[in-house]
């Protein structure tokens, strides 16, 4: 009995440590978007939307909380101020004061644009998709500015609800995303997260400043600076309702 | 009995004695006759397919729905029977051909693009040969299973998604509780539909596959049922609505596509009209012919009538005429329009017009529907119409008056 016992532990331990690798993989992916977000999180950004003809620049406060719920408000531009966005788990709302409404983006959306940008209304909602979603694995470790910073691919589960063929992102040990790139079937790359600046904010170092853009149209990206901040917050579970979004009370 | 063989005789050398007339005449018949027979036979071929895709499409001449899901085609109406009842009762029902299916409208992604799509959760099995699907052959593969984790997509869709064969594409919908229901899929075949729409529409997926994908349990949004004859549904629906009873919308299948069900009723009524027109081309041609052919022969009617010949034997002489010209005509002509048939059996290629025809739910092929009923209608309606129109002239030569008659100059 306590021989079969102390089988079935050996085992269990070969298989742990076989999958190390892969654990640790996941462990950093896990870890970069905790530290992005935090447990919870209080912040405004400027978000520039660049097109060979135009530009647009927004400022947006955004809160979050846990894993799965997310507040987004519109300061800037003034025509603009006040239109939010709710999601919780994989539900997400809009709602614009002018026409007084709270709409729940169908899924027939969720694949289109959030607010005009080039991030995707789904981008937005199922950001923690990322970690278990798909198998993660370290293709190559290197030392930038003394800094050790892993590239890890992660490849999606055959029924995830990904599109990409693979994402290759390049984090920093201090849990920095620096890259995030998008290659699609047939292993070109189609979009790109980079971070164009990081510093220390809220207590914490962070990307400041990216930019996502597509391979295919150069000069068409969408730009997200940081503003300020805090992530020693503690927000309340009524923010994340209906009735905040329609009628907000911060 | 006599007299008639007298006034046949008659009728036949007048009708040649002037043979230019009349052959002219008979050139004017047969052509109409060709026309009424060879046109009603194209528009039938054009309606059939019409038919025949849009059955194709809906598919089958029966459909079982939730009361609501025509309205409103989501998810949240299911046929309120579980799919498992559904079989056992229409298993042993002896219906030529049934399947059902979960249909619900998604969104398919690709790495670049999406689109609307209505998804479309098959028995592969039980639906071989039903749908348009099976019209042309499949890149890939179809479906094998109902549990096959694959899609079939159409090749139109595919240009657009920038996807392929062995790529996956991601498909979303909603749950019965409003949730996100989405899923990667590998696309495992391309099918090409005649009518290219359907091409950018459906999206096959395994049934099975589709309930887990949708969270819904062992349900379909439709169920169908193919008889043998488009015309005559009626047996299949009462038996379905036997089976299902008042649980359910029981719908045949012009009611369902009551464009297309009008569109047939209109073309029968078509046909008689367009018949009708022709003939009332053709009756200036024979009625003028047949005023000439009096007026020539004044002297001579008047001659018969003073040797003691009734008048209604004149009246029969020249009907008599009008009818043989008639017979004639009409016999070359659908002779003709029997031969016009022959080589295009196997359809005319139409493709040069073929994307106006997608528009009305053709396909790129036509073929001519010659009917037996169409062609003893065309036949039948000229002759009574002829007669009608000779007793006019016929009717005046009877009743000269004989002295008048003969020495008119």
């Amino acid at each position: 009995m306590i021989s079969r016992y102390l089988t079935v532990v050996t085992a269990l331990l070969l298989a742990v440590a076989a999958d190390a690798d892969e654990f640790n993989a996941t462990g950093i992916v896990r870890d970069a978007v905790n530290h992005w977000r935090g447990l919870a999180s209080d912040s405004v950004i400027t978000m520039v939307i660049h097109r060979p003809d135009w530009e647009r620049t927004m400022t947006i406060r955004a809160w979050t909380k846990g894993d799965d719920r997310s507040l987004v408000r519109v300061l800037e531009p003034r025509k603009d101020r006040g239109n939010s966005t709710l999601t919780d788990d994989n539900s997400m709302w809009s709602f614009s004061p002018k026409v007084n409404r709270v709409i729940k983006i169908p899924s027939s959306m969720m694949g289109q644009s959030w607010m005009g940008s080039d991030f995707s209304n789904k981008d937005v909602a199922r950001a923690d998709d990322i970690v278990d979603q798909y198998d993660h694995s370290i293709l190559g470790v290197e030392e930038v500015d003394g800094i050790t910073v892993y590239e890890i691919e992660s490849v999606p589960h055959e029924e995830a609800a990904v599109v990409w063929g693979r994402e290759v992102l390049r984090i920093r040990e201090d849990h920095v995303v620096l890259t995030h790139r998008f290659f699609d079937q047939d292993g070109e790359l189609v979009k790109t997260l980079t971070s164009l600046e990081i510093g220390e904010m809220g207590g914490r170092v962070i990307a400041q400043q990216q930019r996502m853009s597509k391979t295919e149209s150069p000069d068409e990206w969408t730009e997200i600076q940081v503003v300020s901040v805090n992530y020693d917050v503690d927000l309340k579970d009524s923010l994340f309702t209906l009735s905040n979004l329609r009628n907000p009370r911060d | 009995m006599h007299m008639i063989a007298i006034l046949m005789r008659l009728a036949w050398r007048n009708l040649w004695r002037n043979h230019r007339r009349t052959l002219i005449m008979l050139m004017a018949i047969t052509l109409g006759a060709w026309a009424m027979i060879f046109m009603t036979a194209l528009m039938r071929g054009m309606v059939a397919e019409m038919v025949r895709g849009g059955i194709s499409a809906l598919p089958g001449h029966v459909q079982v729905h939730h009361p609501d899901y025509r309205d409103d085609p989501s998810i949240a109406n299911l046929i309120p029977m579980s799919d498992s009842e559904l079989s056992e009762r229409f298993a042993g029902a002896g219906f030529a051909a049934w399947a059902s299916r979960v249909r619900v409208p998604a969104v398919i992604t690709s790495e670049y693009d999406s689109r609307g799509v209505t998804l479309l959760g098959v028995d592969p099995v039980s639906e071989q040969g039903l749908t348009f699907v099976d019209d042309n052959p499949v890149e890939g593969r179809f479906l094998e299973s109902v549990d096959d984790a694959g899609v079939v997509i159409g090749k139109k869709l595919a240009t657009t998604l920038n996807t392929q064969v062995g790529k996956r594409v991601v498909l979303m919908s909603q749950d019965p509780d409003n949730e996100i229901a989405d899923r990667g899929f590998r696309v495992v075949g391309l099918f090409e539909a005649d009518i290219k729409a359907f091409e950018e529409n459906y999206v096959f997926a395994g049934k099975a596959t589709a309930q887990k994908m949708l969270r819904i349990t062992d349900q379909v949004s439709e169920l169908f049922v193919l008889g043998s004859d488009h015309r005559n549904v009626d047996e299949v629906y009462d038996k379905t609505v036997e089976l299902i009873g008042d649980r359910a919308e029981v719908m045949r299948w012009f009611d369902i596509d009551t464009y297309l069900g009008s569109m047939l009723k209109v073309m029968d009524g078509f046909v008689f009209v367009w018949i009708i027109v022709i003939f009332l081309a053709l009756s200036f041609g024979l009625v003028n012919t047949l005023v000439m052919a009096v007026f020539e022969r004044v002297r001579e009617i008047g001659l018969m009538l003073a040797l003691g010949m009734r008048p209604v034997y004149i009246l029969g002489q020249i009907v008599v005429e009008s009818l043989l010209l008639l017979a004639i005509g009409l016999a070359i002509g659908s002779a003709l329009s029997w031969a016009a048939v022959q080589p295009i059996k196997d359809g005319i290629d139409v493709s040069i017009v073929g994307d106006g025809l997608d528009m009305w739910g053709m396909s790129n092929m036509l073929y001519p529907e010659l009917l037996l009923s169409d062609v003893i209608l065309a036949n039948v309606v000229v002759l009574v119409l002829g007669f009608l129109a000779s007793l006019s002239p016929a009717w005046r030569a009877a009743h000269y008056e004989p002295i008048e008659a003969i020495t008119k100059v």
